[in-house]
């Protein structure tokens, strides 16, 4: 169970919100160095499972650690930097204000001009946070995360309430942050997020761990190819083709999750010689957790 | 618990914030540093035909606390519960801020602006002819700021427990009653008997009564006795107040 490469753990924790358990005798490790994206349906853990590792939840039963420290003590606090989900800004204090006052609470934080830069806020230091647009203001969230120069870097659900150009931005500077030796924990609905950031998938559901792989790996392990055509031919009788996973109609296309493209298009094409529009493409990372939870479904029903 | 990661100066930071930030909400600013003097103004002084300086004197030692109430419940109480709602403290919260810093920013804030109000209180008594020794100033001065302690942290426990709205509604009703029954406005012995009664619950009629003792105007019981009872009042608000930070969930 130790491990030493660990930034953070939770060791069988058991947690239970409202009466209801939302996690039960879960391990789970950050490992230095890594960007580790923390996935999973609405309800699964995620939030809960941050909440416990940043100090702001106590365990029912279990322990969390951070830095090997209790995630409640300010000492272990001092290493980690945090973007919320729901946080605020106070209205009436400048962007500028708002980050020279997070960096004053870290022994070794960057400079303020430094962070502005980086989180893409230089033009904007003297506008009072009430002024702010959405996703505006979640790039000061992020700015006050990473002030303090990090070891662990947490960002709950970092780009909701942002446009691709700004997400796509941020995802840039996270990379940065990551090669210059910091450990990244994100949580995120944003498949596309996780499979270009991180290094490292742990896929939640009820509040367990089903999958903990590179993404390559669980695309290539839940995932195979998706075929896509216009035909005449009905998702059942698709649905019995060899290495076929999932048969359905997207819109006017027959759409097909299958483990080898080739044998499958082959069969295809000679059952209907007036087939039109096929589209063969690997298997997305979206596609490959939706198979992992409803087979997980399945092993629980 | 010592915790070196803390670098020096955060508290002192944080306070700064915090008045500055106080600055900038002039709609809260200034109805609760001049309300305190305007009543003071006309109970005491414009409805007295030719108030006494004894009279104003006595009634500036409760004015006095009715000047930190204010700051107390509105800028505590319901403060903290609207910021817990917009996710501000939630933010402080994992930072490695340690917690006292939040309190004592915030106590700062409260005690800066009763300072406003008492100081206008003050000039108003001078003009109505209030005159004592230097030493009694320094400690009704004295007394009048730290009356935003014990108010605060009642304001703290309830704005950790509350909603904004009814942190709100509750600060306002915990305003009057603090005002009315502790008999800031009205002196107590022109209540009826059970306003007396349940007035004596109220940790402002035991600092006006102290105020009183200091100026020099008729007290109920002695100074020792309203200062020990402050004291326990204050000590459960704290308790009350820590636990609510405590269990806070955000």
């Amino acid at each position: 169970m130790l491990d030493l490469s660990a930034v953070a753990t939770l060791a069988g924790v058991t947690k239970r919100l409202g009466g209801k358990p939302v996690l039960d005798g879960l391990d789970l490790a950050i490992r230095a160095g890594e960007v580790t994206a923390l996935i999973g349906p609405n309800g699964a853990g995620k939030s809960t499972s941050v909440g416990l590792l940043t100090g702001r939840l106590t365990p029912d039963a279990g322990e969390a650690q951070l830095f090997g420290l209790d995630p409640r003590r300010p000492a272990a606090r001092g290493r980690i930097g945090v973007m919320l989900q729901a946080a605020g800004l106070p209205d009436v204090m400048t962007v500028r204000e708002v980050i020279a006052l997070q960096s004053g609470y870290y022994v070794d934080s960057l400079p303020v001009a430094e962070t502005l830069e980086l989180a893409g806020l230089a033009d904007m230091a003297e506008r009072r946070c009430g002024t702010l647009s959405g996703g505006q203001a979640r790039r000061v969230q992020y700015a006050l995360a990473i002030c303090g120069q990090p070891e662990l870097l947490v960002l709950d659900e970092p780009t909701a309430a942002m446009d691709r150009g700004s997400a796509r931005a941020l995802w840039a500077t996270v990379r940065d942050m990551a090669d210059r030796g910091a450990s990244v924990l994100l949580t995120s609905h944003d498949l596309a997020e996780a499979d270009a950031l991180a290094d490292r998938v742990l896929l939640m559901d009820q509040g367990r761990i089903i999958a903990d792989d590179t993404p390559a790996a669980i695309r290539a392990r839940a995932g195979g190819a998706v075929i896509r055509c216009r035909t005449r031919l009905a998702p059942a009788w698709a649905s019995i083709l060899p290495g076929v996973r999932e048969a359905g109609m997207d819109g006017a296309d027959l759409r097909i999750v299958v483990a080898e493209a080739a044998p499958a298009a082959r069969m295809l094409l000679d059952a209907d010689p007036a087939l039109t529009g096929l589209r063969i493409a690997d298997a997305t990372l979206e596609d490959a957790i939706a198979q992992l939870l409803s087979a997980e479904e399945r092993v629980a029903a | 618990m010592t915790d070196l990661a803390v670098p020096q100066g955060v508290w002192r930071r944080e306070c700064l914030a915090e008045v500055r930030r106080s600055w900038r909400l002039p709609q809260f600013m200034v109805p609760t540093v001049l309300t305190p003097a305007a009543f003071y103004a006309l109970f005491t002084l414009a409805l007295n035909k030719s108030p006494s300086p004894a009279v104003a004197a006595m009634t500036l030692a409760g004015y006095g606390v009715f000047a930190a109430t204010g700051p107390a419940l509105f800028g505590f109480g319901a403060g903290v519960a609207m910021e817990r709602e917009q996710g501000l403290i939630e933010l402080k919260r994992v930072s490695p801020m340690p917690a006292g810093a939040y309190v004592a920013a915030k106590l700062a804030a409260a005690i800066v602006t009763t300072a406003m109000a008492v100081a206008l209180i003050d000039l108003l008594s001078l003009v109505a002819g209030v005159r004592m020794p230097l030493a009694n100033w320094a400690a009704l001065i004295a007394l009048h700021l730290l009356s935003a302690l014990p108010l605060a942290l009642i304001g703290f426990g309830m704005g950790m427990r509350l909603g904004g709205k009814a942190a709100v509604a509750a600060a306002n009703a915990l305003f009057l009653g603090s005002a009315v029954l502790g008999g800031l406005w009205i002196p107590p012995e022109m209540l009826p008997g059970w306003m007396r009664i349940v007035g004596q619950l109220m940790p402002s009629f035991h600092l006006a009564q102290i105020g009183r003792w200091i100026v020099g105007a008729p007290t109920v019981g002695g100074p020792a006795t309203h200062a020990a009872i402050v004291a326990a009042m204050t000590a459960v608000a704290g308790a009350w107040a820590w636990t609510g930070w405590q269990r806070s969930p955000a």
